[in-house]
């Protein structure tokens, strides 16, 4: 293959990676409502 | 008159100290769903790789909450997440989604938005509601949403919004509408007839 096909292929592997990482971190960032029955807690292991 | 606001809108909010330092950003909003009161948020920090923080914001650390920012007194009165939910609470009560049911078993809708007002009252006064076919007739893309006010509601939580049947008699449709009803003040991006605005 000519070695443009290898720097496409590289670019769209780069650009792929990119975008899947910008959806993961959009998604650990985007918040919800939650509701809870008793107010706050004291113990438990917190969300993250 | 506090302000209300779409739940939802809260998400991405910064938190400022009353010394002007912004030392974080809203990720979830947490009520107590019996008091009918936020309890506090879950954070994320400010920068675009930055995630979730192991810390977050208890509603006794809340001064204001305002339209384009949830000030706080001093960073150090953040606490560890867990103090303000636990993660199998945070998964079990996921309320946008949940089925808005009668007392009687009839679907009124799924929940859209939760309404809450700002200030430092942290009152939870309704639920946006996508409505059902039984309670406004029409394709879904043409059905509207109203507005449920959370004193009509018999229990929430992340599977379902209980009210009573004979309460589907006081949903609203719009926001003015609920604001009248509560006491509250409309979003300020809101029209008078607006069931968008903010809550959108």
């Amino acid at each position: 293959m000519a070695w443009w096909t290898w720097l496409v292929v590289a670019v769209a592997v780069l650009v792929a990676a990119v975008l899947l990482a910008l959806a993961v971190q959009a998604r650990r960032r985007s918040g919800t409502v939650v509701a809870v029955r008793h107010g706050r807690r004291s113990g438990g292991k917190g969300v993250r | 008159m506090n302000e209300l606001m779409a739940a939802r809108s809260l998400t991405t909010r910064p938190v400022v100290t009353l010394g002007g330092d912004a030392v974080a950003q809203v990720k979830d909003t947490v009520f107590d769903a019996e008091a009918g009161r936020i309890t506090g948020f879950t954070l994320s920090g400010r920068g675009l790789l930055s995630g979730p923080l192991r810390q977050s914001l208890p509603w006794s650390a809340v001064h204001a909450l305002g339209h384009d920012a949830v000030v706080i007194r001093d960073r150090r009165e953040l606490a560890d997440t867990a103090a303000v939910v636990a993660r199998r609470e945070a998964a079990q009560g996921r309320v946008l989604g949940a089925r808005v049911l009668t007392d009687a078993g009839a679907d009124v809708g799924t929940v859209l938005d939760v309404v809450v007002e700002g200030g430092d009252s942290g009152r939870v006064v309704g639920f946006r509601v996508a409505a059902s076919k039984d309670l406004a007739p029409g394709s879904r893309r043409r059905r509207r949403q109203v507005y449920v006010p959370r004193g009509e509601t018999l229990a929430v939580s992340g599977r379902a919004l209980v009210m009573p049947a004979d309460a589907v008699r006081h949903v609203v449709g719009g926001l003015a509408e609920l604001a009248a009803l509560t006491g509250g003040g409309p979003g300020r991006r809101s029209g008078p007839e607006s069931g968008e605005g903010p809550l959108s």
